[in-house]
């Protein structure tokens, strides 16, 4: 900076000798120093407000875009708002494949004052806390005075309590339509239909959605005001899904588990004919949410939920030999155990026959054959099989929760992986991707995909996964399964039925890590009648166990089979499927084969 | 001598001459969007003059007195009477806390036998007006020097407090705002408005921090507002109700608007406030988005002429006291627009010379009558 001395000396000096005043000089220095400061204050003030002048313009460019944007796009519920006029309040029923009403609106009322019109605010406020216990005079009383004309004091109302405060008389009380969803049947199909709540709400009306479930998964297909007068067609069986839910619910607490899941599904079309999961929750009035989601009876295990679902995956890795030739049933197979594999060992629960056929494998559930048969057909032939099956993404199914359950597989798929998922450890899938993939493979081998809806067809040639002799062989393994004295699941024979199917026990992850031995999951995938499959059951129970024979049995043998048993004996009068003559159990096993082959 | 030369200036009009050197489109604009509003509460009341618009109209017609009687008045009178406005106004914010009325849970009103005052409207303009004395009177370079800013953030928080404490959010937001611009015009350096702006965050955290202790800074009313205003369908029958409400009225107006009188969600009484804060759902429910925008362009000019006017002013005092005003007409419009449109939470702003309500409209026209003073009396400089 250059300092200006206070009087500038040379100037003054030169003033002196040409005789002029000293003081003009400086004068004339203050009144320029002057002008150039007034000439930068005012250069910064201008800049000054040509900056706000920017952020004013932006402020209206972005109330105005706001405004358009209101106007004429985007936000739907606002448009349909304006085409409508009235709420969407009307919502289709949803009825089972018998016409059965599982879900239906009611037309209620809700409440509400507008405090301009009230004569006597003390008589409503005394009046209301009558008729609603849960009321409290005080509060209602100073909400009448809070800010505002229009308090809601009730969403629903009884048509009792409607009357009631309508008895009472006092202006300013009104009333507001209002549409109830109901669920007839409470529990047994909560898991299935989700369950809804109310979104935009006015004194004309609320709207309802739905919040998960059925009810979510055809938001549009219910709130289509063209088509709320057609009821939503399910393939659930409400006298099927009922017994199922009792059986499994009385299983659950005889076995001591902690959880089940079951689903009956028709083995040709892959309708689901019967859901259940539990615990189970009642969509009228569901709870929170809040503690170990798998524990919460939100979670729907049957489709949401994928487990290592263990031995029930052995029957994939015998039809997967035999489709590519590399085995028939009768094939021997070297069951000496344990497998070793670099560190790790593989070995049955049980002593064998060092030699067994593949049919036997199956019948009595050998891990080390099956592994033996894995190593013989490789992993890249297993992942394309797996996959045909669907066993490797998401369901189809319309519940949006089962969009969710993504089977979990090895990331790294090595030999080792191949042989243990060949016996179904080191995959998780849900219950009922079991279920389907199961239907595919007794029916003959047409892939078919889940279903809640009514109508399915069943799959043409295009759909074929695997032929129908393997398909044929496969069932009578699991025939023999059931009806052999070495076969892991007697306890799941029904006389007359000619049920086949295999169990699973996997020991559940333990939080620490590896398993836990004292915690198992048991599966039982069965198919009836397996001369010509009509049905396909996936029993799961989570953590059952048994006492007999002096010790604790956890095995699905013990466990999911028996239940199996007892929800197709429940069920059958109601399928109208009758007992079929029955012969001695040990020919049945050669008249089976030769009458299949 | 070429400064004595800048000082030969064109002499001020005076007397009814001063008439003719008002900004008259600016007074034409602010006589359009008053319009707007009649015609706004006219079909609000369902085609009928009473309640509101006839009332409206009225004020309306006082307010456009009291702006020519302060758009002759010389501004030097404006500008030695700015510090006694500014305590009288303050004086009334404490009066009010003792005397007032209490309106909606707030105590705002003070009965002034004649009027229903809000002193807090009051205060909007002395305080515009205190600053830009003060800054007038200001040498340039002490402008950022400590002592020199902490007087006017003095001036500024003393009513910015006393509002708060009513307790009415919106208008301590438009105080605080007005001044700060003010500051900002005056020049005050930018390092000064870093730390002020972290400030403010810092209040906000604190605010919603002393939620349900015993220094608690709002009603809980306005928690509720701002907690729905984040979340408005946490609560769509209780406070998140104005907004859904408002959002589903401005959103089927649609391009056109449904036409005057026409409007269900005003006309069933679902919208709350409809004829004050609220009134801009109305309009845009029933004139569309025609409607919206031209009363958004009604608004922008206005805000230009003003600046302009500023802009070419050479007075400090009246460049300041035109550049404050049109700075808290302008967050008036922001703040009420954003509250509607569902951008910011309820806080209880009107729509500036449209909402219905006697003290706003006496005093933005007022605060225009400031504006055309300092417009007509801006220095002239001789013909070079």
């Amino acid at each position: 900076m250059i300092r200006v001395p206070l009087r500038p000396l040379a100037k003054v000096i030169a003033a002196r000798e040409m005789g002029e005043n000293p003081d003009v000089a400086e004068a004339e220095r203050r009144a320029a120093a002057l002008r150039v400061r007034r000439v930068r204050e005012r250069r910064r003030a201008e800049k000054r407000l040509i900056l706000v002048a920017c952020v004013v313009t932006l402020a209206f460019g972005w109330v105005g875009f706001r405004m358009g944007d209101l106007s004429f796009s985007g936000d739907g519920r606002v448009m349909s708002a304006r085409a409508s006029e009235v709420l969407r309040n009307a919502r289709a029923d949803i009825v089972d494949r018998n016409g059965e009403v599982l879900a239906t609106n009611l037309n209620t009322s809700s409440l509400y004052v507008e405090t301009r019109h009230m004569v006597d605010k003390d008589a409503v406020a005394d009046g209301l806390a009558a008729i609603f216990p849960d009321l409290d005079r005080d509060t209602l009383r100073a909400r009448f005075d809070a800010p505002g004309n229009l308090h809601w004091i009730k969403p629903q109302i009884s048509p009792e309590q409607e009357q009631a405060v309508f008895d009472l008389g006092q202006p300013g009380i009104f009333f507001g339509s209002r549409q109830m969803r109901v669920y007839p049947n409470g529990q047994r199909l909560g898991p299935i239909l989700g369950g809804t709540r109310y979104e935009r709400a006015d004194t004309t009306g609320a709207e309802i959605i739905g919040i998960a479930g059925l009810e979510n998964g055809f938001e549009e297909r219910l709130s289509d005001p063209a088509r709320v007068d057609e009821p939503l067609v399910l393939s659930i069986d409400l006298r099927v899904q009922t017994a199922m839910r009792d059986v499994l619910a009385a299983e659950m607490e005889r076995l001591d588990a902690r959880a089940a899941a079951g689903i009956l599904m028709d083995a040709n079309t892959g309708e689901v004919i019967s859901m259940v999961s539990l615990p189970d929750f009642d969509p009228n009035n569901r709870p929170g949410f809040g503690g170990y989601a798998g524990d919460s009876p939100l979670f729907n295990r049957a489709s949401q939920g994928v487990y290592e679902l263990g031995s029930t995956f052995k029957p994939f890795s015998a039809a997967l030999a035999m489709e590519m030739g590399v085995a028939t049933p009768e094939t021997m197979i070297d069951t000496r155990g344990p497998l070793r594999w670099g560190r790790f060992s593989i070995g049955d629960v049980h002593r064998m026959d060092p030699q067994m056929s593949v049919a036997d494998v199956i019948v009595q559930s050998s891990n080390v054959g099956t592994a033996r048969l894995a190593l013989m057909t490789g992993t890249e032939a297993q992942q394309d099989f797996l996959r045909a099956f669907g066993l490797m993404e998401p369901t189809g199914l319309e519940l949006p929760e089962a969009r969710l359950a993504r089977p979990i597989t090895p990331e790294r798929w090595s030999d080792l992986s191949t042989m243990t998922i060949s016996y179904g450890h080191g995959i998780s899938v849900s219950p009922l991707h079991m279920a389907a993939a199961y239907a595919t493979l007794t029916n003959g081998g047409l892939r078919v995909e889940p279903t809640l809806l009514a109508g399915a067809e069943r799959p043409g040639e295009e759909a074929r996964v695997i032929s129908a002799d393997t398909s044929a062989a496969i069932r009578t393994m699991l025939r023999r399964v059931v009806a052999e004295e070495a076969g892991t699941a007697n306890f799941a024979e029904v006389p007359g039925y000619e049920v086949g199917g295999k169990t699973g026990s996997a020991d559940k992850p333990s939080a620490s890590g590896g398993y836990d031995r004292d915690k198992v999951i048991g599966t039982f995938a069965a198919v009836f009648p397996t001369s010509a499959p009509r049905y396909v059951l996936v029993v799961t129970l989570d953590e059952a166990k048994t006492f007999a024979y002096g010790r604790t049995w956890r095995t699905a043998g013990w466990t999911a089979a028996p239940a199996s048993a007892k929800v197709i004996r429940r069920i059958v009068p109601i399928l109208g499927m009758r007992p079929m003559p029955s012969a001695p159990p040990a020919p049945l096993v050669d008249v089976t084969l030769t009458g299949l082959r | 001598m070429v400064y004595y030369e800048q000082m030969n200036a064109k002499p001020a009009p005076t007397g009814l001459a001063k008439l003719l050197y008002m900004h008259w489109p600016l007074m034409v604009l602010v006589v359009a969007v008053c319009c707007m509003g009649f015609v706004m509460l006219y079909s609000v009341a369902g085609g009928s003059l009473d309640p509101w618009a006839r009332q409206q109209m009225t004020r309306f017609a006082i307010g456009l007195t009291v702006m020519f009687i302060v758009a002759l008045t010389p501004l030097n009178f404006w500008k030695s009477m700015s510090i006694f406005a500014y305590l009288g106004a303050l004086g009334l914010l404490v009066a009010v806390e003792f005397v007032g009325e209490v309106g909606k849970g707030a105590q705002r009103w003070i009965d002034l036998g004649f009027i229903l005052l809000q002193p807090s409207e009051v205060m909007k303009v002395a305080l515009v007006m205190v600053l830009a004395q003060y800054y007038a009177w200001l040498e340039p370079e002490k402008v950022s020097r400590p002592f020199w800013v902490l007087l006017p953030l003095a001036l500024t928080a003393i009513p910015v407090a006393l509002v708060l404490s009513q307790p009415d959010l919106g208008t301590a937001i438009l105080l605080a705002a007005g001044g700060g611009v003010v500051m900002f015009l005056a020049g005050v350096s930018w390092w000064y408005f870093g730390p002020a702006i972290l400030g403010a965050v810092g209040l906000v955290t604190a605010v919603m921090t002393s939620r349900g202790t015993e220094w608690q800074i709002l009603k809980d009313y306005q928690y509720r507002r701002i907690e729905t205003f984040l979340d408005p369908s946490l609560d769509p029958l209780g406070s998140g109700y104005h907004i859904t409400q408002a959002k589903i009225a401005a959103g089927s107006g649609g391009i056109s608007g449904r036409g005057l009188m026409e409007g269900t969600q005003s006309r069933l009484n679902f919208l709350p406030e409809k004829h004050t804060d609220f009134i801009f759902t109305i309009l845009a429910e029933e004139l569309g988005l025609i409607g919206g925008l031209s009363l958004l362009l009604l608004y922008t000019l206005i805000i230009v002429f003003c600046s302009v006017s500023a802009y070419r002013n050479r007075d400090r005092f009246g460049a300041l006291l035109t550049g404050g005003l049109t700075a808290t007409f302008f967050f008036f419009f922001v703040v009420n627009m954003a509250m509607v449109m569902g951008l910011a939470p309820v806080v209880g702003v009107p729509l500036p010379l449209v909402s219905y309500g006697g003290s706003a409209m006496l005093v933005l026209l007022g605060a225009f009558g400031l504006i055309q003073c300092a417009h007509v009396h801006r220095p002239r400089r001789g013909y070079q």
